[in-house]
């Protein structure tokens, strides 16, 4: 399991984009807080997409708030995935978990 | 046709930018507040269009000129000013706004906390306030009488040691708050350590840290000014409703405690407020103020204020009438370290 060393973010907040921001936590888990533009539609999806991946990374403690602008799903990803490789001090991925 | 929109960082070393800056703002009837560390600045044909600035964990002065309003603007400057504040470390961020302006700031992921006076909206991206608040609950005790104090002590006082029996004394539990933020002459850390010292000897007492919820720079600026006497009744309403409609109800408080003062306009000024605020009829339970009178040494009041004008004069004699012993020593320790690098 990997945990993150600081807080850290990627993304805009302009349309069809997401702010993603990532902080480390305490409990055990990964807590993700979204607000989109499109939440009442594709709300549980962008959270699935989230998580799944956050857990591809096989990250632990960590809280996941992520402003979504109507994003589509690979911006989401990789603002996310971004987001998580600046909080462990990375500049590459794992690229085989990808 | 108009120019594309640029975004620059200014800094508060940049004065001659600071000064354009400033008639962007007095132009929106805003002035630039003292403590901007630096600006986000958006131009167009090299005219100033919008700004936004960052003071510690606070966002302020955010404006936007009129004729570009609605264009996505907001966003790409939110956008601009977090990225800066995230790289100087600060990820919990607060801000002041209109009423209007609130659902503009919750598009940037901010949340509403509290208003003062139906002016002033107080927002923060993190919704910490959320788990302070489930954190106090695991602290809440049974009884009629819960009280609660907020202290600054600087330093902790015979004064403050009354002020609390007192309160003890007349409920069936008190919860009391010691001011966190690293802005008086004693940090904290010594702050907190004489308090708990000071008060070993009380069973039916919890003390806690402070946050960023009970007067800290975040939400009451002014309150680390009080040299100047200056006291804004806004910042004063907004400390007071967080107190109130978010804290106290987790602790299930109904009294506050707080030392009479007859010196310091502003503490004076704040507890009066405060019984009014705290008293209003409003949806949450209202909390009764008392007021502890003072007690004396030598005819004049003890209060902190009064122990660091001593300091000034190594008056130790007169100090060990004021404080506990270990307050009294930590200030011997402070006097006969600055003797020696003298």
């Amino acid at each position: 399991m990997n945990t993150i060393i600081e807080p850290a973010h990627a993304g805009t907040l302009e349309s069809s984009d997401a702010f993603v921001r990532v902080i480390p936590i305490e409990e055990e888990g990964i807590v993700i807080e979204l607000e989109s533009s499109v939440c009442e539609i594709y709300g549980d999806a962008i959270h699935a997409l989230v998580l799944e991946t956050a857990q591809a990374m096989k990250m632990n403690k960590i809280r996941l708030i992520v402003q979504d602008k109507g994003a589509l799903d690979y911006v989401i990803k990789a603002r996310v995935q971004t987001a998580i490789l600046r909080a462990c001090g990375k500049t590459e991925p794992d690229w085989s978990t990808l | 046709m108009k120019g594309l929109i640029t975004f620059s960082e200014v800094p508060s070393t940049s004065v001659v930018r600071w000064q354009k800056i400033n008639d962007f703002l007095q132009s929106v009837d805003l002035d630039v507040s003292e403590d901007v560390e630096l600006f986000i600045v958006a131009k167009q044909d090299d005219h100033i269009v919008a700004c936004a600035g960052l003071s510690g964990r606070v966002l302020k002065n955010i404006a936007i000129d009129e004729t570009i309003r609605g264009k996505g603007i907001a966003l790409r400057l939110m956008s601009e000013l977090l990225k800066v504040a995230y790289r100087e470390k600060r990820s919990d961020l607060f801000l002041f706004t209109k009423p209007i302006y609130q659902e503009m700031f919750e598009d940037c992921g901010f949340k509403y906390i509290e208003q003062s006076h139906h002016e002033v909206v107080l927002m923060e991206n993190s919704n910490n306030i959320e788990h302070h608040k489930e954190a106090l609950r695991a602290h809440k005790k049974e009884g009629k009488h819960i009280g609660s104090i907020v202290i600054n002590a600087n330093p902790f006082t015979l004064g403050h040691r009354h002020l609390v029996e007192q309160a003890c004394l007349n409920s069936d539990w008190v919860h009391l708050f010691v001011v966190k933020e690293d802005a008086s002459f004693f940090s904290f850390k010594d702050r907190y350590h004489l308090i708990q010292e000071g008060l070993k000897h009380i069973a039916n007492l919890t003390i806690y840290e402070g946050s960023d919820y009970i007067i800290s720079k975040a939400t009451f600026p002014t309150y680390f000014i009080k040299d100047k006497c200056h006291i804004d009744s806004l910042y004063t309403e907004l400390d007071l409703n967080i107190f109130r409609n978010h804290l106290a109800p987790q602790l299930g408080i109904t009294h506050r405690f707080v030392g009479e003062e007859p010196i310091c306009v502003v503490t004076n000024e704040y507890n009066q407020q405060m019984k009014k605020i705290l008293s209003t009829p409003s949806n949450y339970p209202s909390i009764e103020v008392i007021e502890i009178p003072r007690i004396e040494y030598q005819g004049e009041p003890i209060s902190a204020s009064r122990v660091r004008r001593l300091m000034k004069e190594s008056d130790l004699e007169e100090i060990s009438h004021l404080v506990p012993s270990p307050t009294y020593h930590i200030i011997e320790k402070m006097l006969s370290n600055i003797i020696e690098e003298k």
